[in-house]
C-alpha cells in the first residue's frame, strides 16, 4: 500500500484505534498532524523532539549546578545531568552525548551515560528525521562517515555533532539534503551520488 | 464604522457582479506559500486578494514568564499585528492598539480549540502574525495562514481550520468582503470553522442581521471554508513535492 500524506484532521481509520499522533473523535480516528499514513502506522513529517526514556541525544551544557548540570537538548524542558552519574567535570558550552533516564509527568528530564564529545559542529535538525539520518542499520550515516572522514554522532533529539579531521562542510551539507528530502524514497543513493560528485 | 461615509457610497452589487466583479459566492484569489522563514519553526505567507499577510510559529518552548505557564497544558499565545505601511488609513507605530489587541486574542482563542495543548505541559506555543498589506478580511487571512504555520511546525491540533467573513451589500448576503464592501456594506460577520466538525471557532458581527441573513451567510462561510482548506493543504504538499534546503519567500 502506498503511503499517503495526511492533514491535521483528516480521518485516518474508520474505527477508534489507538495510533500515535492521531485521535478518536466518535468513534473514528482522524491525524492530528502533517504525516505519511501508512499500513495503519502514522509517520510525522514535521514537529517537536518528545524525549522517551533510554533515547541517545546530543546536549549542550547550558549551567553548571552544584550538584550537576543544565543541559539543552532541543527540548522546551531543560534536562539535568547529575554528577554522580558521570565522572568528568563539564563548563557551559561543552557538548555531550547522553542517554536519557527519567522522565516525569511534567517532562522533568533526566541524563545518564554522559560523555564529552571532541571539538565540532553542531547541525540542528528537526529529530523526526532522524531515522533516516542514520538509515537502516546505520547505512546513510556510515556512508557520510567514510566518505567525509568525519566523526558524526547523532542525537535522537535532532542534534547532530560533527567532528574530527574530515571534510565537516561537506558533511553538514550532506546531512541538510537529508533533511530536506527525508521522505522521499531511493535517498542513499542520491546522497551517495552527491558525496561522490562532491569529492571530485 | 459601518456605512462609512455613505455620501461617497459606490453601488455594491449590480445585478449580480460585485465591486470587484465577483459573484456573491465567489472568494478573492486566495494563495499560501509554507514554510518561508527559515528560523521560525512553522510558517507560512497568505495573498488573499490584496491582503498580504505572513505568519510564523514558535514552540513548544519553555513559558515565559513562569507565572503565565500551566502544568497541565500549553499556553498558546497571538500577536497579531499590523505594518504602519500596510493600509490606507494611518497605522503609526506598529505595536499594540486596541483593534490588534482584540484580533490576538480572538485568533488565540480560535486556536486554543484545536491545538492538543494537553502534550506539552508548562510550554507555549507562540503564534505571530504580521499584516504587511491591507485590504478587508485580514483577521480571516491571519487564522487561514496561521493554521498552516502551525501545521508546518508539526503542532499536534484536531483540525486545519481557516477563517472566512460574510457581509450584507445592497440586502444581499455575500462572501469575503473586500475593503469597500466592509466599510460601505450594511454588515460584516468574520467566522473560522473546523472543516471536520462544523464547529464555530471565531464568531463577530458588525452591523445587523435578520436570522435567515444569518443562516444564509452561515451557509456561504461554509461553502467557503472546504474551498480555503483545499488551498492549505496543497500550500502544505507543496512543501514536501518540492523539497528545499533554504527557505524563501517566492510567490508566482
Amino acid at each position: 500500500m502506498e503511503s499517503k500524506i495526511v492533514m491535521p484532521g483528516d480521518i485516518v481509520s474508520d474505527k477508534p484505534d489507538r495510533i500515535s499522533y492521531a485521535f478518536v473523535d466518535k468513534g473514528k480516528t482522524y491525524s492530528t498532524v502533517v504525516g505519511l499514513f501508512h499500513d495503519g502506522k502514522l509517520v510525522p513529517l514535521e514537529g517537536p523532539y518528545e524525549p522517551l526514556v533510554e533515547d541517545q541525544i546530543v546536549g549542550v551544557v547550558t549551567e553548571v549546578k552544584f550538584s550537576g548540570y543544565s543541559v539543552e537538548m532541543n527540548t522546551a524542558y531543560a534536562a539535568f545531568l547529575s554528577s554522580r552519574e558521570i565522572r568528568e567535570r563539564y563548563e557551559m558550552g561543552d557538548t555531550i552525548l547522553a542517554r536519557v533516564s527519567m522522565i516525569d509527568e511534567v517532562r522533568s528530564t533526566e541524563l545518564t551515560d554522559a560523555k564529552k564529545l571532541p571539538a565540532g559542529r553542531l547541525v540542528k535538525v528537526s529529530s523526526v528525521k532522524v531515522p533516516r539520518i542514520i538509515g537502516k542499520k546505520n547505512s546513510m550515516i556510515d556512508m557520510i562517515k567514510s566518505s567525509t572522514g568525519c566523526e558524526i554522532s547523532v542525537g535522537r533529539n535532532g542534534y547532530v555533532w560533527i567532528s574530527g579531521s574530515g571534510n565537516a562542510t561537506l558533511a553538514e551539507k550532506a546531512i541538510r539534503m537529508i533533511e530536506a528530502q527525508a521522505h522521499t524514497s531511493g535517498l542513499t543513493d542520491r546522497v551517495s551520488a552527491y558525496l561522490k560528485s562532491a569529492k571530485q | 464604522m459601518m456605512g462609512g461615509n455613505t455620501a461617497n457610497k459606490p453601488k455594491l452589487l449590480v445585478s449580480g457582479k460585485r465591486v470587484d466583479g465577483r459573484g456573491v459566492e465567489d472568494l478573492r484569489q486566495i494563495k499560501i506559500v509554507a514554510r518561508v522563514l527559515n528560523d521560525a519553526d512553522g510558517s507560512a505567507y497568505i495573498e488573499w486578494g490584496k491582503n498580504k499577510i505572513l505568519a510564523g510559529v514558535y514552540g513548544p518552548s519553555e513559558c515565559i514568564p513562569r507565572h503565565d505557564q500551566s502544568l497541565y497544558r500549553a499556553i498558546v499565545k497571538c500577536r497579531y499585528n499590523m505594518a504602519p505601511f500596510s493600509g490606507m488609513e494611518e497605522h503609526g507605530r506598529s505595536g499594540p492598539s486596541r483593534r490588534s489587541k482584540e484580533l490576538s486574542k480572538v485568533i488565540k482563542e480560535a486556536f486554543e480549540n484545536v491545538i492538543i495543548a494537553e502534550s506539552f505541559p508548562k510550554t507555549q506555543i507562540e503564534i505571530f502574525v504580521e499584516v504587511l498589506q491591507s485590504d478587508g478580511g485580514t483577521r480571516c487571512a491571519a487564522v487561514t495562514a496561521a493554521a498552516v504555520a502551525l501545521a508546518d511546525a508539526g503542532i499536534p491540533m484536531k483540525d486545519l481550520i481557516n477563517a472566512v467573513a460574510v457581509c450584507k451589500i445592497d440586502g444581499e448576503m455575500a462572501v469575503d468582503p473586500g475593503k469597500e464592501e466592509d466599510n460601505f456594506g450594511e454588515s460584516d460577520m468574520p467566522i473560522a470553522f473546523s472543516p471536520r466538525t462544523g464547529d464555530i471557532l471565531l464568531y463577530q458581527m458588525d452591523g445587523l442581521l435578520t436570522r435567515e441573513e444569518l443562516a444564509r451567510g452561515l451557509e456561504l462561510a461554509k461553502g467557503a471554508t472546504e474551498k480555503i482548506r483545499k488551498i492549505q493543504v496543497d500550500a502544505i504538499g507543496k512543501v514536501y513535492a518540492e523539497p528545499k534546503e533554504e527557505r524563501f519567500l517566492v510567490i508566482k
